[in-house]
């Protein structure tokens, strides 16, 4: 008997044998994910984007935030923040048509990210305000280690689509063919393997900047 | 000798003896149970959560054989390669013979529990594969030569002190500062190329997605997704209890995984798998296997402990254990350490061979109280001990004691004379609160200090309520 056989028949015979319902066990599946605002926990503000900028500047998640009015003000919010570390203007660029549609003029622009890259500019699909997170996905105009491999991250996330919770993003690709990598990105990367201490910057990213593209909660 | 063939008592010897141990596991749990409390707090839903939580993975194991179909059918779809083992071994020799198909000198690898559990390290090591483990805690044990001795936190063991000297030692550009920071950017220097160039890479799954056949994994580092993103091949291995129904249930999950393993909210990666590289997509592997491993779990679900296979892996019991604490991980002598170590590590290696775990616990049931899947530890840990003396595999002395024990405990009102004996006997050796140096606790208040009894015992304080006192 393969290895296949032997499993599934063990796990079979270790349940009772019992016949299963397809349908009754989807219905089961359903009815565990009723009632969600009981399981998980309250946003930290009524508006989606103030709720979502409290996460993200939050001393948990110890990203930096700022919203502009229109994505052609994204250059120059990048400027200032290379200005403030300073560091040159050479980036790696998303080759997403978002973001390459942008005046890049005083700009070096690569679209390859290098192994050491200092500095990469991307943009979000979704933001979640539950939780303060980024999500990516991978495909033609995403690669997935643009995400991962430079010292400063910088991406721009459209106030619309930013969901209230990370049950609304499985609703939202329900029954769409998943990407290679879906990407749900919390704050830069980190580690406590050293005596619990927490420190920034382990493999990935040291520094999340987000720049939220849109009208505020407070101006609607 | 090493410390897998020592016996259970030698090894807690030796781990007690150990000066630097005590202040590693304490440097490290003591965050995590703070950082732990301060998310509950946050997070008043917990208990209805955990209710949940538990409910969903009984489900799946109720309805195991259906969603591994639903899994493997939707994961073929994708474009992945799904293989099975039965056994440890079958595991690691399926990755092994997929890393000499692929023709791999080095192999990059994730973090995962499985992988130690079926030994793959080891197994790697073996076919002369060059293995680069990427997780920090787990590149700090590979420098190291030893094993994880927490499923969080691997190199707990270790003091910052340690893992400096061994940094300067073994990094080809190591720090210069001495500080945490520094050590982790040497880190980072020292892998960058390699995760660029590997073969292969390895990785765990946290969660199996039946309506998908993605994969997830959760890190903090950012590890997973540079270890399995350049390689040309990306190889899963997960446990079949892995499975979760969809997307909606992982994450109803995760909110419960990560608050009870660090304290966040969510780690800053998490990553759903699906599949290889697809048509236009800029990076990505061209294969993309997964090895689904039974090792004992379908033996679980027959031999009546399938709530364990609830187990996500938070390491929440361990941190909050009192001998894990006083002892650290490597003592338990399996893959798993602390009291989900070990209810399982009797199904792995034998009840003969580790019989001594399930009694290295007092039964304070702090382990349960704090599982976010409500898993009721200390009940499957008793489940062992009857079993161990069911089977005779007690030593005389044992019985003997136990024996005595059964026939005071099953008369109240000796019993309860005894342990107010017992308690005032530790009294006598208690100063400022903490019992040292008393006669019959030997190698433990040797080095550790013992909490002292409560002034009076429960029973005494309870009759005296009782006569309105
Ligand atoms: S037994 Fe419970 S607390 Fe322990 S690791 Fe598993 S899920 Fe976490």
């Amino acid at each position: 008997m393969s290895a296949r056989e032997t499993i599934l028949d063990a796990v079979r015979s270790g349940l009772g044998n019992t016949a299963v319902d397809p349908a009754a066990v989807r219905r089961d599946a359903d009815a565990l994910l009723q009632d969600l605002p009981s399981i998980r926990p309250a946003l930290l503000a009524d508006g989606l984007v103030d709720a979502f900028i409290a996460r993200v500047t939050s001393p948990k998640v110890a990203a930096t935030a700022e919203c502009i009015a229109s994505a052609s003000e994204l250059p120059a919010a990048v400027g200032r923040y290379l200005e403030a570390f300073g560091l040159p203007a050479l980036v790696a660029l998303q080759p997403a048509a978002p973001l390459q549609a942008l005046d890049w003029s005083g700009f070096e622009l690569h679209d390859r990210v290098a192994p050491d890259e200092t500095i990469a500019i991307g943009v979000a699909r979704w933001g979640i305000a539950e939780t303060g997170s980024l999500v990516f996905h991978s495909g033609a105009d995403t690669p997935i280690l643009a995400n991962f491999l430079p010292l400063h991250h910088l991406v721009m996330v459209r106030a619309d689509t930013i969901l209230p919770f990370l049950d609304d993003y499985a609703a939202a690709t329900a029954g769409q063919r998943p990407p290679r990598n879906v990407n749900i990105v919390t704050g830069a990367s980190g580690t406590t393997d050293i005596e619990g201490s927490l420190v920034l910057g382990a493999h990935g990213p040291r520094f999340l900047h987000v720049v939220i593209v849109g009208t505020p909660d407070s101006s609607e | 000798m090493h410390e897998a063939t020592m016996s259970f008592k030698a090894r807690a010897e030796e781990a007690l003896a150990n000066p630097t141990l005590k202040i590693a596991i304490d440097r490290t749990t003591g965050t995590a149970e703070r950082k732990r409390a301060v998310a509950m707090t946050q997070f008043p839903q917990f208990d209805a959560a955990r209710e949940r939580g538990k409910r969903i993975k009984d489900h799946v194991i109720a309805n195991l054989d259906h969603y591994l179909l639903e899994f493997e059918r939707n994961a073929i779809a994708s474009g992945a390669k799904v293989h099975w083992a039965r056994t440890a071994e079958e595991a690691s020799q399926i990755v092994v013979a997929l890393c000499k198909q692929a023709g791999a000198k080095r192999v990059t690898r994730v973090k995962s529990m499985l992988g130690e559990e079926i030994g793959l390290p080891h197994a790697l090591d073996e076919a002369g594969i060059e293995r680069v483990e990427t997780d920090l805690a787990e590149h700090i044990v590979q420098l190291g030569g030893d094993r994880p001795s927490h499923i969080v936190w691997p190199s707990m063991h270790r003091t910052r002190e340690q893992v400096s000297e061994m940094f300067k030692r073994l990094h080809r550009a190591p720090h210069q500062e001495e500080t945490i920071e520094a050590m982790v950017d040497s880190a980072r220097r020292e892998l960058r190329d390699k995760f660029l160039t590997a073969d292969v890479a390895i990785s765990g799954a946290n969660f199996l997605l039946a309506d998908t056949g993605a994969t997830c994994t959760v890190t903090n580092e950012g590890n997973a997704e540079l270890t399995t993103t350049p390689p040309r091949v990306h190889i899963v291995t997960a446990g079949i209890e892995k499975l979760v129904p969809s997307m909606g249930h992982a994450i109803a999950m995760l909110r419960l995984l990560v608050r009870s393993a660090t304290g966040a909210d969510v780690t800053q990666y998490t990553t759903f798998h699906c599949g290889p590289k697809q048509p236009g997509d800029r990076d990505g592997p061209e294969e993309f296997h997964i090895v689904l491993v039974d090792n004992g779990r379908t033996r679980m679900l027959r031999e009546g402990m399938k709530e364990m296979l609830r187990c996500i892996r938070c390491g929440a019991c361990m941190n909050h254990c009192v001998v894990f604490r006083q002892l650290g991980g490597h003592v338990y002598g399996g893959t798993y350490p602390g009291p989900m170590g070990a209810v399982l590590t009797p199904v792995f290696d034998g009840l003969e061979k580790s019989r001594d775990l399930p009694h290295a616990c007092t039964m304070n049931g702090k382990c349960q109280e704090v599982c976010p899947v409500a898993i009721p530890l200390p009940t499957l840990l008793r489940g062992w001990r009857d079993r161990s003396w069911r089977e005779g595999l007690e030593p005389a002395t044992v019985r003997f004691g136990l024996g005595i024990h059964t026939f005071v405990a099953s008369r109240p009102r000796l019993y309860r004379l005894g342990t107010a004996i017992a308690i005032r006997v530790m009294r006598l050796f208690s100063r400022g609160g903490l019992v040292k140096g008393m006669p019959g606790l030997g190698a433990w208040t040797a080095y550790r200090e013992f909490p002292a009894p409560a002034k009076r015992t429960f029973m005494e304080m309870y009759k005296d309520q009782e006569k309105g006192q």
